[in-house]
């Protein structure tokens, strides 16, 4: 029996009201106590432990293992872009312990067997957990329902067709009815593609870049619509990608009345603007949904600060360089994301308190993907994943401080503050520097 | 400055290897390039229609999109000015075989290329050659964003008649959203403090253009006799058949130019068209043809705005080079 104890550090466990200075172990991969913990102790209490590492935190938080719960990977079917284990890995650089990856590869995460593999692979590779949202439509096509009763037995965490709003109503409908059934979350991205078939936000900006745009409203109305068939069926209803000030407004009302919808929004879009896209038409800033204005962004963390926005995630998506560098109309969407997300919400979100802010990153996201009575808190029994973060390192966002493979962020070049310093999971320790070292 | 040779540098108002936009020059350097084709406009006047200045350049024109006008203007100012010239249209080039832009730009820059005049469907494109290429990069028409030598030849054309444009009003007419000569326009007349008016469908005009400063008209009857120019935009048919105006007939109805509208604007009004007309759509051919037109004029002062474009960043890009 191994075990590890996390000494000195400031423990920030949202989950079990936990914010100050407090010693963590962790044995043979589970949480095994928080509190005052000396060395000894944990000896005379456990008694079979071959190997003791202690490991000092002063200085550092100790929270949760991060969940990120939007992570794109191309395998299968363009592992050439990013595999399930490079992604897997650059997530521990980040600070993630579990990542959930989206159902649009290629084929789509809509069967059985893709939701296994999903899985099989992560273990393979022995980093961050990796648990599969599947499709809820064969295809992700907006017809015929997938198997949603076996793929929840299967693993799938939540269901989602992704990248666009359903096209007939109809189909999302009766999706939510039978995703209700098994306590699962449908997670929807929340654009009308015959309103938001452009490339970058519909305004000021756009109007001069001479693109063509993704007006806000077709955001809005595609919240609101699923805010009103949760109402109707009761399914958990996740906002993703919310990026515009009236979504955030439709996501509220609807919480107000107590449906049961949470939302979520990617780190990027609370950091950056439209205006950066015409300065320079640069693609590492073309993503979906695009980065929008100063107003959106107040909302965002509005939002966030009222509670109605639960989760922070990546939308982490590695593209090739060939692929991004080309015309800003024609090069694919997508930013990578895994180890710049906790830093952009330390540093975008100073008003947000801090454990609220943690919360964003471990127990709501294990909320929202079912995961809520083993990940997401630091409660003896739980799985062992725990993030020490250094709340005041302040570093560069360059091709050489990233360690994915892929370099296509939107935030090369800004200065953030805050940065995982090690994970533990699988019961290992990570040390995360220039190279990351399991000791 | 001497146009004849090319041991004299441009004057230190231009410092730019590209030319990208309007957006990004200041009223200086705008009114540098205009003085300096004014210079160069001699030159089409003589017998012997050619100068030295960039002897031994290589010019390359890349046309991604079709184009007559402003691919043969930027060829006869390149050879006006005795470059080589090299002509690329889209059906002939390697994006046909799947090669990025960037990487036909570097093919051709290590041939020895100096100058890439660029016409692209995609917003940006010039940018992102001009930031890969040591080469100067010159915008020929991105997409819906700049067309900037189509803007100053128009700017041009105005100082011709009216001088010092400051205080004059000069309306843009048409599809605004989708114009790149619509945005040049814009930049570079308030740069030089001109009232500007843009008149069209409101699914073709961006409401955000209100924050340039522009006026903002649906109604082009109500405003005919309160502009001193008249900058007549092509209607693309493709518009009408997204559903962006109900038909052509309509089109012309509202903001067809024609004798009926002509006749209630300023008597000494300008009427101008970046080309190709569509006759009897946005513009009567009575107008097209008429004395109000300069239609043609704009045709022959491209020429002297696009030397002085080319003279004007390879000076620079020499400079810079020492």
């Amino acid at each position: 029996m191994d075990a590890i104890l996390i000494q000195g550090g400031h423990v920030v466990d949202p989950a079990n009201g936990l914010d100050g200075e407090a010693d963590v172990l962790v044995v043979e991969d589970k949480i095994a106590a928080v509190g005052k913990l000396s060395e000894a102790d944990v000896r005379n209490q456990h008694k079979g432990l071959n190997r003791l590492e202690i490991l000092p935190a002063r200085g550092l938080l100790v929270t949760p293992g991060l969940i990120d719960m939007r992570v794109h990977v191309g395998e299968p079917g363009r592992d050439a872009e990013e595999t399930i284990a490079s992604a897997a890995l650059t997530a521990l650089h980040g600070g993630f312990t579990t990542i959930a990856v989206m159902p649009d590869t290629d084929p789509p995460l809509d069967n059985v067997a893709g939701a296994l593999f999903v899985q099989r692979q992560g273990e393979r590779a022995g980093y961050a957990h990796v648990m599969p949202v599947c499709a809820f439509t064969r295809g992700r096509a907006g017809e015929e329902l997938t198997d949603i009763g076996q793929l929840v037995e299967a693993g799938a965490v939540a269901f989602s067709d992704e990248q666009r709003a359903t096209d007939t109503p109809a189909t999302l409908l009766r999706g939510m009815s039978y995703v209700s059934m098994f306590g699962k979350a449908l997670i929807e991205v929340s654009q009308d593609l015959s309103i938001a078939g452009g490339v970058m936000n519909a305004g000021y900006e756009s109007a001069l870049a001479g693109l063509p745009a993704v007006p806000a409203v077709a955001e809005e109305m595609m919240v609101a619509r699923a805010c009103m068939f949760a109402r109707e069926t009761g399914c958990h209803y996740h906002a993703a990608l919310l990026s515009t000030r009236n979504a955030v407004r439709a996501l509220k009302r609807a919480r107000k009345l107590r449906v049961k919808v949470t939302g979520e929004v990617c780190a990027h879009h609370l950091a950056l603007t439209d205006k950066r896209v015409r300065q320079r038409y640069d693609t590492n800033l073309k993503v979906f949904p695009p980065l929008r204005t100063q107003d959106d962004i107040a909302w965002l963390k509005r939002g966030l600060m009222e509670g109605v926005i639960d989760c922070i995630s990546s939308g982490h998506r590695g593209v090739a360089p060939q692929d991004k560098e080309l015309e800003f109309g024609v090069a694919p969407f997508g930013a990578v994301g895994l180890e710049t997300a906790l830093a952009v919400a330390m540093t975008n979100l100073p008003d947000l308190p801090r454990s609220r802010l943690i919360a964003t990153l471990t127990c709501n996201p294990a909320r929202v993907l079912g995961l809520s009575s083993r990940k997401g808190a630091l409660t003896p029994g739980f799985d062992g994943d725990v993030a020490l973060i250094d709340p005041k390192e302040t570093w560069t966002v360059t091709p050489q401080t990233l360690h994915s493979q892929r370099k296509n962020s939107p935030l090369l070049g800004e200065q953030l503050t805050g940065r995982a310093r090690a994970v533990i999971t699988r019961g290992k320790v990570f040390a995360l520097g220039t190279a990351l070292a399991t000791r | 400055m001497s146009l004849d040779g090319d041991t004299e540098k441009a004057p230190a108002t231009w410092t730019r290897k590209d030319l990208l936009g309007l957006e990004e020059l200041s009223r200086e350097e705008i009114l540098h390039l205009l003085d300096t084709a004014r210079g160069f406009s001699e030159i089409s006047t003589r017998s012997i229609k050619k100068a030295p200045a960039l002897r031994g350049k290589v010019v390359l024109n890349l046309f991604m999109e079709p184009s007559t006008r402003t691919k043969s203007s930027f060829s006869l100012a390149a050879q006006r000015l005795s470059a080589d010239l090299v002509d690329i249209i889209k059906e002939a080039s390697s994006a046909v075989k799947g090669e990025s832009l960037v990487d036909t730009g570097k093919n051709l820059q290590a041939m020895g290329v100096d100058i890439v005049i660029l016409r692209h469907q995609q917003a940006g494109a010039p940018h992102l050659l001009a930031r890969s290429l040591d080469a100067s990069v010159i915008n020929a028409g991105d997409g819906t964003h700049e067309h900037p030598t189509q803007g100053l030849l128009d700017i041009f054309t105005m100082r011709e008649k009216f001088g010092d444009l400051a205080g004059k009003k000069v309306a843009l007419v048409g599809d605004i959203t989708h114009s790149r000569v619509a945005r040049s326009n814009i930049w570079g007349l308030r740069k030089l403090g001109v009232e500007v008016g843009v008149i069209g469908p409101r699914t073709l005009i961006p409401g955000a253009f209100k924050d340039l400063g522009v006026n903002i008209h649906y109604h082009l009857d109500e405003v005919v006799g309160h502009y001193d120019v008249f900058n007549i935009l092509r209607i693309q048919m493709e518009r009408q058949r997204k559903g962006l105006f109900p038909s052509v007939r309509e089109y012309h109805h509202l903001y067809g130019i024609d004798h009926q509208r002509l006749s209630r604007m300023k008597p000494d009004v300008m009427i101008m068209h970046p080309g190709p007309i569509n006759r009897g759509v946005e513009i009567s051919h009575e107008v097209a043809d008429g004395k109000n037109s300069v239609i043609l004029q704009q045709v022959s002062n491209g020429l002297a705005v696009r030397m002085a474009a080319l003279f004007l960043t390879q000076s620079a890009r020499e400079v810079r080079a020492t």
